[in-house]
């Protein structure tokens, strides 16, 4: 099955991981790993998904960029 | 001046004027501070009306609809009206009382986390944990439920949050709504290139043609390049019923002609609609000559069941405008689309003296051309798409993505409220009614003069053709012939009820429903076995339609279709 790896820029606000996460999961990937931090002076969350699931990269990508909270989503097929 | 205040004048200067809701312990400061203000509160019976009220108020009048509720109960009972706002794309603020901040996460008196229960079905949500937050949680939720695709934002208000003190915030100023991004210029040659080599190009038009109140450009297009049109159930409306080059409504119960031209087209111009799985039937063998050209508003939905050749994104009117100076050479195909239009139209001459719904929707429709349409979810919901003569979108409110059974009386309570002037006509069936029955009483209270036609034909009549056709005439569970007299019950809550059971009467009936001045209802006993034709089963494409076994009798044999 196909892998992808998401870099994801977030508001720091209540809910932004779960809508993301859950998103991917209800759109049918299931996430492999999850990565990511707020910064010092954080209004950010800065969040690394990888994923797998049939449907293509693009898909997702446009389901997320449609959420509110995600200001930056970038996708790759994993090394 | 407390949060409470602060939010109502807010609302005030959004330009809401009407709001849904029912009041509870978490929502109780919201409430004091409503008393004597100049927004109107309906009181609903129901949480669940409130949100399909709110739905209806903003679908008739294209405003951003407002419920409200208490935390809990009152709170997971809007939910399934808030789904519905976010599958339709209708624009509504809910606002939720949440328990106090600091019994937050301790299983509380009617605690129940609303912000994670709506994840996904709302377009956005807040949780609004101080006072400071309100000002932006309450912009954003209006600026963003109206915004490019429109849809519901919660926002969840906790009680000690509501009392605190809020004269040090400034007066609430509504965010302008988004800009709609431009269509790229590249893209749209792209579509005229392909829509101009077309030989039999159609044109496929959904609900997101009225959200982008793009009606007049539409048409203007289809009456330009006169290239043929199909609508979906959200799409009934944007070419009038009676226009030459209207096939009707595509899909499961869509019209032969129009399933037929989906099938045969060589383009299809996809127009603010997205391929759901009721209007294409079996996606792979959809449409599976045409190459694609879809516009739409939101992106994602671009490429997202069925690729295009070219995607546009962006504004439909400006797509519109400029697609219009095409003129494709497809007189030929053109004919062949009307004349299957005329040779495989609706007939209402169903035999036998009972009330055949069909011909009464059309009549009822050709009285009142103007009115506002809800309905209820089965098969008086596809009579409705079928046989109700819609001139505008925005008249038809029905619940088409969720497909919610109970809709149709708030809904239509919603409707007159935003159209004081409209006549406003709910269509439920026996199954639906019941779901929402309790909001007869709020029909009473405002004085709302929905006239309510109730088909009903005693069973789930929707299921139950399925288990007719599919299941082996298995009748699990959808008998209902033992509904309560419905004219007693509507006259109970103080509505006006009539009754009528033989189509030699129907005339009579809908010239007493339409002369009553309050709220009433007409109670139309039908026959249980009807069924709604055409219809394409399950895995099978859009032209492999089963036909109405009466009608073939009728007709020549040649009206049947390939399967
Ligand atoms: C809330 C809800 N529950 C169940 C369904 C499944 N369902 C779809 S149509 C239907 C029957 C509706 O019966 P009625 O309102 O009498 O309409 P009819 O089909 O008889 O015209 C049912 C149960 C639904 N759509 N919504
Ligand atoms: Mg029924």
């Amino acid at each position: 099955m196909p892998r992808y790896q998401l870099d994801l820029t977030l508001r720091r606000a209540e809910g932004a991981l779960g809508r993301v996460i859950g998103t991917a999961e209800r759109r049918g990937f299931r996430p492999l790993s999850v990565d990511g931090e707020t910064r010092e002076d954080g209004d950010r969350w800065y969040l690394r998904l990888s994923v797998e699931g049939e449907r293509s990269a693009e898909f997702l990508t446009a389901q997320l960029e449609k959420l509110y909270d995600c200001l930056a989503v970038e996708a790759m097929p994993c090394p | 001046m407390n949060a409470a205040q602060w939010l109502v004048r807010a609302l005030e200067a959004e330009g809401v004027d009407t709001l849904f809701g029912y009041p509870g312990g978490a929502i109780m400061p919201f409430y004091d501070a409503l008393y004597g203000s100049a927004l109107k509160h309906i009181l609903v019976r129901h949480e669940q009306g409130a949100a399909f009220a709110a739905n209806g108020y903003a679908r008739a009048s294209g405003k951003v609809g407002v419920c409200v509720a208490t935390s809990g109960p009152g709170a997971t009972n809007l939910v399934t009206g808030i789904a519905d706002a976010m599958f339709d794309s209708v624009p509504m603020v809910a606002i939720t009382g949440q328990v106090p901040t600091h019994l937050m996460g301790t299983d509380a008196f009617q605690e129940v986390d609303v912000f994670g229960m709506t994840l996904p079905v709302v377009k956005h949500s807040f949780l609004v944990r101080s006072v400071d937050e309100l000002p932006q949680a309450v912009g954003e939720a209006f600026r963003l439920a109206r915004s490019g695709r429109p849809g519901p934002v919660l926002i969840d208000l906790p009680k000690n949050v509501q009392t605190v003190d809020a004269t040090h915030l400034p007066a609430h100023a509504p965010a302008a709504t988004d800009a709609v991004p431009q269509p790229q210029t590249h893209t749209l040659r792209a579509a005229l290139e392909l829509l101009s080599k077309a030989r039999r190009p159609l044109a496929y038009a959904g609900g997101g043609i009225a959200l982008a109140d793009a009606v007049a450009e539409f048409r203007t297009f289809v009456e330009a390049t006169e290239i043929p049109a199909v609508l979906t159930l959200r799409g009934i409306g944007a070419l009038p019923a009676t226009h030459p080059l209207n096939l009707g409504m595509l899909g499961m119960h869509g019209t032969q002609a129009a399933n037929l031209a989906v099938q045969e087209c060589d383009a299809l111009v996809v127009i603010g609609a997205r391929f759901d799985d009721r209007a294409t039937g079996k996606l792979s063998e959809f449409a599976p000559h045409a190459k694609v050209i879809h516009l739409d508003l939101d992106a994602a939905e671009i490429g997202k069941l069925r690729a295009a050749e070219v995607g546009v994104r962006g504004d439909l009117r400006s797509s519109l405008d400029l697609l219009a100076t095409v003129r494709p050479d497809c007189a030929h195909w053109r004919e062949h689309c009307l004349d299957n239009k005329r040779r495989l139209g609706f007939r209402y001459d169903a035999p036998g003296p009972g009330v055949y719904a069909p011909a009464l929707l059309k009549r009822l429709s050709q009285r009142v051309p103007a009115a506002i349409v809800s309905c209820d979810v089965g098969q008086h919901q596809m009579w409705v798409a079928q046989h109700w003569q819609f001139n505008d979108p925005r008249k038809h409110l029905t619940s088409g993505s969720l497909g919610a059974m109970g809709f149709g009386l708030p809904a239509a309570m919603g409707a007159q409220l935003a159209m004081p002037d409209a006549q406003v006509i709910c269509v439920s069936g026996d199954g639906s009614f019941m779901m929402n029955v309790q909001e007869l009483a709020t029909l009473v209270r405002y004085r709302l003069p929905v006239k309510i036609v109730l088909l009903d034909n005693q069973r789930l009549g929707m299921v139950r053709q399925w288990q007719e056709l599919f299941f082996a005439g298995r009748y699990s569970e959808t008998d209902l012939s033992d509904n309560p007299d419905f004219a007693a019950l509507a006259r109970a809550f103080g509505v006006e009820a009539m009754f009528v059971d033989c189509a030699a009467d129907v005339n009579d009936a809908l010239d007493r429903l339409l002369a009553s001045d309050g709220p009433a209802l007409l109670h139309v006993a039908i026959d249980a076995m009807a069924n709604v034709w055409p219809l394409v089963p399950p895995n099978r494409n859009n032209a492999q339609m089963l036909l109405d076994p009466q009608t073939l009798e009728m007709e020549d044999a040649d009206a049947a279709l390939p399967t």
